[in-house]
């Protein structure tokens, strides 16, 4: 039985254990090679870094609460709908889960780019070109959103398919309008199931780095922040320590709010 | 002509009339439903008919089919990218077998033993859906620096990354106690731990096999937060020279190796989606 698990035991020290410690260790090392927390610091003391934990955090939480409220009548109407559709567009809405962060980044700019098509028929109609925010603050926002949907959606429909139908229809058999059936009856049942997308859709918009590399002018997040100290400036040591102060961001939003969701369930 | 009891067609009625109670006042929830959802089926499609039209026409930011309609840019862009291309398929299936050496066992240990630190072993081969892929590749790169060169460490960083999606893709058709139960007879029958392992477990977790070894590979396809740093001009993927086609190339082109690249990617997407792997990664 041991010997099954050796292979991914020795895989997984070599290639992931090990070089996570010696991320930390460079993450902890000043530039005389003495132990020094000035890499972590750095995230309050300096401007630039305290503005991309800042915009993080900032584009994060807005593109999340616009994929929650997007995907939830979403997913109750894929799970409840007699639509003949209902195969085609639940599969339409997991091909996103597939593309990576630069494709994402690209259609953004083929909507909304200076060429893109939106700008291209304002230019047609008006003489103008319009709504040419691709390499904006909302154009990246939008990148965020487009790959939170399929998350959110495949993460809600799971529980939205756990929801009982009769709770719905007898609430609106005794008159509840449908904002207080939302507000009393499916957002209840769902705060679990929200919880847990929020925190994934969190996570994955905290480590996106496609989407903000092909986008970003300007508007700097944490990743682009560590690629750029590793890439154009070899501050390896700042690299690690905010790579480790990421790492540390995600995993607390994805603990926290998961044993929320916990709670939320009892 | 028989007839048939009454309650027959008493429910017969009944489902259509709430068939037709439901045409008549059409639930607001739904409608809302309805709404949203073709809403965001439209934002997640419509890139890519519109993808199609700008790799194929000649002069884009003068307008639709501007100069005419072309396939000179997919040929350009086929000619770009095809050696990326291969290498990312050949990456992608180094990749595929190493994830199922490790990681066959690992599942069938997971899904049959309730061994002390199970758990724990279930925690470590997640560890990667919680680091940033930038933060494994550094980590990686910081540990091996020698090793960059020679193309290992983009296995590696590829390897972690997908191995999480494998195992819980495959350990739960593994655990499914009426397979359990039929190797238990085949082995009392007299068949060895071979045979059983060709003949019962592999036929009967097949859909959920190929699930997991396309999700890999499209994974493995698409891949760029842990390739990023990976990466040397002699071990350059797919989605890096997007990135630089982005980047530096006039917007056609970009168009045509985007679409190039979707060629390999959708169908595996949609198949995976048929065979109900679907699962959540990286963006």
């Amino acid at each position: 039985m041991s010997s099954l698990a050796m292979p991914v035991l020795i895989l997984l020290s070599l290639a992931l254990i090990a070089p996570l410690v010696i991320l930390l260790r460079q993450s902890l090392t000043g530039e005389g090679g003495q132990l020094t927390l000035a890499n972590y610091a750095a995230l309050v003391t300096s401007p630039a870094y305290r503005r991309a934990l800042l915009n993080s955090v900032l584009i994060a939480v807005s593109s999340t609460a616009l994929a929650l409220a997007l995907c939830l009548p979403v997913a109750i109407y894929i799970e409840r709908s007699v639509s003949r559709y209902r195969n085609a567009l639940a599969v339409a809405l997991t091909i996103p889960l597939s593309l990576p962060g630069i494709v994402i980044g690209f259609f953004v700019i083929l909507l909304f780019g200076l060429t893109g098509i939106v700008p291209q028929i304002f230019l047609l109609i008006t003489g103008e070109r319009q709504f040419n925010f691709a390499y904006t603050f909302w154009g990246m926002l939008l990148g965020y959103l487009y790959f939170q949907i399929p998350r959110a959606v495949l993460v809600l429909r799971g529980a939205v398919s756990a929801l009982s139908q009769d709770v719905i229809d007898v609430s609106r058999t005794l008159g509840a309008t449908p904002w207080r059936v939302y507000l009393d009856v499916i957002l209840p049942a769902l705060s679990p199931a929200l919880l847990n997308a929020a925190s994934v859709s969190l996570a994955t918009a905290f480590g996106a780095f496609g989407t903000a590399a092909t986008l970003s002018r300007g508007f700097r997040v944490l990743p682009l922040e560590i690629a750029s100290l590793f890439t154009e400036s070899f501050q390896v040591e700042r690299a690690a320590g905010l790579s480790i102060a990421l790492t540390c961001l995600t995993v607390a939003v994805l603990f926290g709010l998961g044993r929320a969701g916990e709670r939320a369930q009892r | 002509m028989t007839t048939l009891p009454d309650s027959a067609y008493g429910s017969q009625a009944n489902v259509s009339a709430r068939r037709e109670q439901r045409r008549q006042a059409p639930n607001p929830i739904m409608a809302i439903g309805r709404g949203f959802t073709w809403f965001a089926v439209l934002l997640c499609l419509a890139p890519m008919p519109l993808l199609l039209v700008v790799a194929t026409t000649a002069n884009w930011p003068l307008g639709f089919w501007a100069g005419g309609f072309t396939l000179g840019w997919l040929r350009e862009g086929w000619a770009t990218v095809h050696p990326y291309a291969l290498f990312s398929l050949r990456l992608a299936l180094t990749v595929l077998a190493i994830d199922l050496a490790v990681g066959l066992p690992a599942a069938w240990l997971i899904a049959r033993h309730a061994f002390p630190g199970r758990q724990a072993l279930l925690a470590l081969i997640n560890v990667p859906l919680a680091v940033p892929g930038i933060a494994i590749a550094l980590a990686l790169i910081l540990a091996y620096p020698l090793a960059r060169a020679s193309g290992l460490l983009l296995i590696a960083g590829q390897v972690v990354y997908t191995l999480p999606f494998l195992v819980a893709t495959l350990a739960p058709a593994l655990a499914q106690p009426a397979l359990i139960e039929r190797e238990a007879v085949a082995r009392t029958l007299g068949a060895s731990a071979m045979q059983r392992l060709l003949y019962i477990t592999l036929p009967a977790i097949r859909s959920a096999l190929l699930a997991a070894l396309i999700l890999v590979f499209t994974l493995s396809m698409g891949e760029f937060n842990v390739s990023f740093f990976l990466f040397t001009p002699l071990n350059k993927t797919l989605p890096i020279e997007l990135y630089s086609a982005y980047i530096t190339n006039r917007v056609e082109v970009a168009a045509a190796i985007t679409l190039i690249f979707l060629a390999f990617v959708v169908p595996a997407a949609i198949a995976i989606e048929r065979l109900g792997g679907s699962k959540i990664g990286q963006a």
